[in-house]
């Protein structure tokens, strides 16, 4: 068996002290942890994640030339043709129209119009690229820097980062739509980190974690004299394995879920929220009352200590008929995600915490024709995209970066997804150079080898 | 000396005898502190002046010495290492200044005491021609022979002998040398031991030991009986005794499933392939099922090993062999409609040529993809010269007849459900069709077309504007339900293949572009036919569009005999040649690699820290000379894994005690347990507190082998609707009898997209890496796993009522419990506190009527329709849960049974119960 502790020794035995001595004096310094740019403003994150892949054509990257192009026929070059990008395919313009929104003028299309009220709180970023064309790999490089699954997720190293302000509370939750991305529950894994840094989804439906209660018929006081049994057993038994520390961590561990039993469904449950605040975020009315109660949440989360809240919303894979698939989806985030930002700021709360809005890759310029015509979509394109941030730190009221003339890859201030971790780690205080974690015989690092902060995205 | 020990400097050549001896500064910095400089410190101070920060230049001494625009001429203090900024920069104390900035650069403190002690020794800086002198006459380490790298300097580097070690010789030590009589495994030890001044921790008692060992060989708790019966046969003969008892486990078919389930862990196993459709494979149940009898066999591991790499090419007729080839297709892999080929076909590629890599020789070849290795002598071209020997694998599922050995049982019963499924699947489509047809007819109607369907009307040549537009579906409920019927009937036509004798394995031959990999693929009449036979060549950043220099098939260089090793470049047979080379006795990674794991799989850790890594960045092997004197034993007596069991279950070492007389001093000198003075107690695997809570309830189905089992799983976590490629999962659905669902895990079926919450949260590894050593953590989740779910409940409540129906007393009741859960009797304290909660437990549930549970026999599916925007409902229904025969329920045991169910429950969470000593 591999404990922390026993981790520590080895390393120690196998590197010199340079590395150890660090690793020990800030795990000594308790829950909470140094970022290392203390002039970092951000000291959460909300995740808004798209998932599906938004069309930044058809949201905040308008492309009038795809009106003259419109149905023309479109041919791409090079090798690396997939099945779905051979046949036939035409140029697609967007069945949206664009409005310029706030005193930045930021370009957004007409259904956003909450979001359009507070556009001067964002930082829209249009030079984002790539390297995956699938799902699930994309989803995997977005939340861990690695396409192929198993390495930590974005919130497992923001909390290894900066450790726990609520030690009673999972520093990394997140929350799910009723069916999990593709991918799974691998794109919030704690990877090679200690499990405790795992994200943990709050289900929207049933019960918010898994067995969190016990079984029908047992009641809590029921329950808590099974617990005392269960420490008398594990009593006597420590007395006779005085040398084995696991054992009194796994006694406290009963303790700590007792508790949790009771607060966490506290706090999922939403009833006792003021009228206003409900109609603000949309909820109980469709078609925003998912999504509303999630940013609600992600909000209450926040403020009670959680580090880094990952929040889904889709699917925004709009192959078939872009109009009718994105002209659903953006109303149901629009007031929603509105409404968290201007909360957010009402509390005081947006100067330090940050909030990102992204997909795994934005969508084509093009499609096969399907249909015959009438209902057109748009594939998968990770050389171009839309993702914007806002909060503490970043640069708001800007848009930062270009595609080309018809969406189909970034031209302006191009970077390397690698990049953006980098710059969410900064905005956060941390520096990905120096967050990293000793596995397998070398340093590891969420941008798998390092990469450089885009300094346009940060005021 | 600095980095490295002063092992081999290599003697001055006599031609350079007029160059004058260097000077310690002088060696210092041409060996050690000038590389050092180039390789972490030019690209920001040196090379490129655009690029220069903080106006600190370091490519010659004098702007060293003029210092940055912190620092100034501070910066190095000639002559006073300790007192220069730099020197605390580079041990990272400098703070805002800790050099280099990325942590993973960071200098080791030897590297950092070599420039502190070059600055103390004046700080020289040569001529570039003596620097190149000194390094080529004075350089520390070793040269290692390969087949080259990509540049010179690769080539000819100097490596730290030390880490070299697993391309040394296996020496195992003289035998005579290691004392009379004593298990040389104990001399081994012993010797370190004794070095430390440490004692070993007396032998544990033999209730301890049988239960270790039962765990430790069947992943089982052992029975009272046998506990019994074994301390009475110790106590007259404790070695003959022992014997007995490991040579019984050893001969139990529980050894194989549990033995199986490690190898399985170090190759990935799973039953789908991951990623976007996570398809199932319908027959790798066949490999897993392959592992658990070549370990049952005790199949010799030179054998395994050819099997797994080349059962095709050694004997396409035998199925057993076709099947177990199909470890080289273990990993997550697919191919969709958006993937390149040429980029699915390297990740397999790339994917096979680590994964031997790591699984065999335990090298770590993925980071000689790009370049040459950073720190072990694998170069790149090694890297695709071992690529090359699966240039021409191909994947196929194949027929291949049922073995006599393979349990065929529940095929048809499980068939009869899936048909059930599909027949639901394709009666909605046809539903679905039947619409189509309707609105068609509307559409020509409406259009006063002479037409009643669009295929008439194409056979009648109509133009394209009198052609209705695709489909015609009106509501979101028949656009969305078409599609989920759709996807849904090729995944269930496809899983057919579980009940067909067929084998998921592969042929060589050339590569076919496939569009998209959505059914089982057949192998093609000619291999050759048709395709593009694949030239390896290395690859520039590993891009596969980016072929240079082209590689023949080959094996690492650095392991002696590598250079000479010929693989034929033949379309077949580089695989077997391969094997060959792992497989033999000369080969100096693979025995110490597995002997590394069996040993690894006993104490709980390795005696080398990184099984999967030998390479320099690896731990080193704590005990060389007993790994090596392992590595020879295996190979010595006929590659068994058997006898390597027997020879380390008999040792002192593995007999030990966990509770050491001077603990204290143990965890002063040896606070990692690398001396095994005590032996480590270790947290069950997932696996075995499922397999050991279904014994002691008296539940468990020892039948082996088969389709996969498919156990309950918390029905919130069955039902989790997820998403696959364009459409949802279909839903988890357990089997329908206890005792088909209370089997072994290692049967459950494993879906890479789906895990079983229960035993994912207990450290069951993801199938997706090769798992080298399993993490036990400690966390909430596993609280309620194992207190609150209805798997524990129900476990919980067979183990009352097995109990109760055994017992005449409620003491004596208590009194089987204890000795099932923990494998002894209460104290008379804990048999007082016991009955007491037992009575109180009673109480409390007499005065509930306990809920009826219920299951569903369908579920309804929620999302947005992509064609009208608008939101669908899908109803699943399932079928098994129409039959569905719940294990014993609280509704139909009393008060008394359900409150000793309290008390079980409480064993099963115990800490007693999870560890073992």
């Amino acid at each position: 068996m591999k404990t922390r502790r026993e981790f520590l020794h080895g390393l120690n035995a196998s590197l010199g002290g340079v590395a150890f001595t660090g690793m020990l004096a800030r795990e000594a310094r308790g829950a909470t942890k140094e970022p290392h740019f203390p002039e970092a403003k951000a000291k959460r994150c909300i995740f808004l994640y798209m998932e599906g892949g938004p069309s930044h054509i058809d949201t905040f990257d308008p492309k009038p030339r795809l009106r003259d192009l419109h149905l023309k026929e479109f041919t791409r070059e090079g090798e690396e043709q997939s099945a779905m990008s051979s046949g036939k395919r035409y140029y697609v313009q967007s069945p949206f129209e664009f409005v310029k929104a706030g005193q930045s003028g930021a370009d957004m299309c007409s259904l956003w119009e909450n979001l359009a009220g507070v556009a001067d709180e964002l930082c829209f970023y249009r030079g984002l690229q790539v390297d995956s064309v699938n799902h699930p790999t994309a989803n995997y490089h977005v939340n861990t820097g690695n396409q192929f699954g198993g390495d930590p997720a974005v919130g497992a190293w923001v909390n290894h980062g900066l450790g726990s302000e609520n030690e009673d509370l999972p520093g990394f939750v997140v929350l799910p739509e009723l069916a999990y991305p593709q991918g799974g529950a691998a794109n919030w894994s704690n990877g090679y980190l200690p499990t405790s840094f795992q994200g943990t989804p709050l289900r929207p439906k049933g019960s918010p974690l898994l067995d969190i209660r016990p079984q029908p018929g047992t009641t809590l006081e029921h329950q808590r004299k099974n617990l005392d049994f269960l420490a008398t057993l594990n009593r006597e038994h420590a007395g006779r394995h005085p040398g084995h520390e696991e054992l009194a961590a796994r006694m406290k561990n009963y303790e700590l879920a007792y508790r949790m039993q009771t607060q966490v469904p506290d706090i999922v449950d939403l009833d006792r929220e003021p009228a206003a605040v409900l109609e603000k975020y949309g909820i109980g009315k469709e078609p925003t009352d998912s999504v509303g109660r999630r940013c609600l949440l992600a909000r209450k989360l926040v403020e009670k200590g959680v580090r880094f809240v990952q929040l889904y919303a889709g699917t925004w894979d709009s192959h078939d008929y872009i109009a009718k698939a994105h002209g659903a989806l953006i109303p149901a985030v629009d007031r929603p995600i509105a409404a968290l930002i201007s909360d957010l700021k009402e509390r005081g709360m947006l100067k330090d915490t940050l909030v990102v809005w992204m997909g795994e890759f934005g969508r084509t310029p093009d499609n096969g024709i399907r249909g015959g015509g009438l209902a057109y979509g748009r594939d998968h394109n990770p050389k171009a995209m839309t993702v914007w941030l806002a909060g503490g730190g970043v640069k708001a009221g800007h848009t930062i970066g270009a595609t080309d003339e018809i969406g189909g890859e970034a031209v302006e201030c191009v970077h390397h997804l690698r990049d953006f971790h980098v710059t969410l780690l900064k905005l956060l205080g941390l520096d990905d150079n120096r967050l990293t974690y000793f596995h397998a015989g070398r340093f590891k690092q969420l941008s798998q080898f390092g990469g450089e902060a885009i300094a346009d995205l940060i005021a | 000396m600095s980095v490295f020990f002063a092992v081999a400097a290599v003697a001055a050549v006599s031609s350079f005898a007029a160059e004058k001896a260097p000077s310690k500064g002088e060696k210092l910095f041409a060996l050690t502190v000038r590389p050092l400089f180039a390789e972490k410190c030019f690209g920001c101070h040196g090379e490129d002046p655009e690029k220069i920060k903080g106006d600190y230049v370091m490519t010659d001494r004098e702007s060293l010495l003029k210092g940055g625009e912190t620092y100034g001429k501070d910066a190095v203090v000639v002559g006073d290492g300790a007192k220069s900024p730099l020197y605390a920069m580079v041990l990272r104390e400098e703070p805002d200044f800790e050099m280099p900035p990325k942590e993973a650069d960071q200098l080791t403190r030897q590297e950092a005491d070599a420039i502190r002690d070059w600055i103390d020794a004046g700080a020289p800086w040569p001529e570039d021609a003596r620097i190149a002198w000194i390094q080529k006459n004075h350089a520390p380490g070793v040269t290692v022979k390969t087949s080259g790298g990509l540049n010179d300097g690769w080539t000819h580097r100097r490596y730290d002998p030390a880490g070299l070690w697993a391309y040394r010789p296996v020496k195992a030590p003289d035998p005579t040398g290691l004392g009379e009589g004593l298990n040389p495994v104990d001399s081994l030890i012993g010797a370190a031991l004794a070095e430390k001044g440490l004692k070993a921790a007396p032998r544990a008692d033999p209730r301890t030991l049988i239960r270790r060992v039962t765990f430790d060989l069947t992943g089982l708790p052992p029975k009272p009986e046998e506990i019994e019966a074994f301390a009475a046969a110790a106590e007259r003969d404790a070695e003959g005794a022992w014997r007995d008892l490991v040579d019984r486990l050893l001969d139990s078919p529980q050894y194989g499933e549990q033995w199986a389930r490690h190898w399985l862990d170090v190759v990935r196993y799973a039953d789908s392939s991951g990623f976007a459709n996570d398809y199932e494979r319908p027959n790798t149940w066949r490999y897993r099922d392959y592992v658990i009898r070549a370990f049952n066999e005790d199949k010799p591991y030179d054998q395994f090993i050819r099997e797994q790499i080349a059962g095709d090419e050694i004997d396409r007729g035998d199925p057993e062999m076709l099947i177990a080839v199909g470890f080289l297709r273990m990993g997550p892999w697919e191919h969709t409609g958006m993937s390149v080929a040429k980029v699915t076909r390297q990740l397999f590629l790339d994917d096979i040529t680590d994964s031997v890599g790591q699984v065999f020789l335990a090298q770590a070849l993925q980071c000689a993809r790009c370049h040459d290795h950073k720190f072990d002598p694998v170069p790149t071209r090694d890297y695709y010269a071992m690529q090359a020997v699966f240039a021409t694998t191909q994947f196929a599922e194949v027929d291949a007849p049922w073995l006599p050995e393979e349990n065929t049982g529940g095929m048809e019963e499980d068939e009869r459900y899936h048909r059930l499924r599909d027949e639901a699947n394709e009666a909605l489509l046809a539903r679905l069709s039947e619409k189509q047809r309707e609105y068609e007819r509307a559409w020509f109607a409406e259009k006063g077309l002479p037409y009643r369907s669009r295929a008439e009307a194409k056979k009648a040549k109509a133009p394209a504007k009198d052609l209705p537009p695709g489909k015609l579906f009106r509501t979101p409920d028949e656009f969305g339900q078409e599609r989920i019927g759709r996807k849904w009937d090729n995944r269930f036509g496809w899983e057919f293949d579980r009940y067909r004798p067929i084998a998921y394995t592969v042929y060589d031959g050339k590569t076919r572009t496939v569009k998209a990999e959505y059914n089982r693929l057949e192998m093609p009449g000619d291999p050759m036919k048709e395709g593009e036979l694949e030239k390896t060549a290395i690859l520039q950043t590993g891009n596969p569009f980016a072929p240079a220099a082209p590689v023949k098939p080959g094996v690492l260089s650095a392991v002696p005999g590598g250079l000479d090793t010929a693989i034929p470049d033949a379309v077949s047979g580089r695989r077997t040649a391969l094997a060959d080379w792992i497989a033999s006795p000369e080969n100096t990674l693979t025995a110490r690699v597995m002997a590394n794991r069996v040993w690894l799989w006993h104490f709980g850790r390795g005696l080398a820290g990184n099984p999967n890594n030998f390479g320099s960045t690896g731990k080193r092997p704590t005990h060389p000379e007993l790994l090596d004197w392992l590595a020879n034993e295996l190979v010595t007596n006929g590659w068994s894994i058997k006898h390597l069991h027997r020879v380390i279950l008999s040792s002192e070492a593995y007999r030990r005690s966990c509770e050491h007389p001077d603990a204290a001093s143990v965890r002063e000198k040896d606070p990692n347990g690398a001396d095994y003075a005590a032996f480590p107690p270790r947290r069950l695997s997932a696996e075995e507190i499922r397999d050991a809570m279904l014994a002691v309830s008296g539940e468990l189905n020892p039948e082996m082998g088969g389709i996969p089992a498919r156990p309950d799983m918390n029905l919130e976590a069955a039902l989790q609707p997820r998403m696959i490629m364009g459409t949802f999962a279909p839903s988890y659905v357990p089997n329908p009898r206890p005792e088909q669902r209370n089997r072994r895990t290692i049967y459950a079926h494993k879906t890479r997209g789906q895990r079983d919450p229960f035993l994912e949260t207990f450290n069951q590894p993801g199938p997706d890496k090769s798992c080298e050593l399993r993490d036990s953590s400690n966390v909430t989740p596993q609280v309620f796993s194992l207190l609150n779910s209805e798997e524990s409940a129900d476990r919980a409540l067979a183990f009352a009522a097995r109990v109760l129906g055994e017992s005449n007393t409620p003491e004596s009741a208590v009194e089987r419990a204890f000795r099932l859960a923990f494998g002894r009797a209460p104290s008379a304290e804990e048999a007082a506190s016991a009955l007491a909660h037992w009575r109180e437990c009673e109480k409390l549930q007499a005065g509930v009527n306990p809920p009826k549970r219920e299951w569903p026999a369908e579920v309804v599916r929620e999302a947005n329709e992509e064609n009208t925007g608008k939101p669908f409902t899908f109803t699943e229904r399932l079928f098994v849960y129409e039959d569905y025969v719940p294990d014993l329920q609280p509704g139909d045991a009393d008060a008394r049974t359900r409150g000793f169910a309290d008390l079980c429950l409480m064993l099963f969470n115990a800490n007693e119960f999870v560890y073992v000593y």
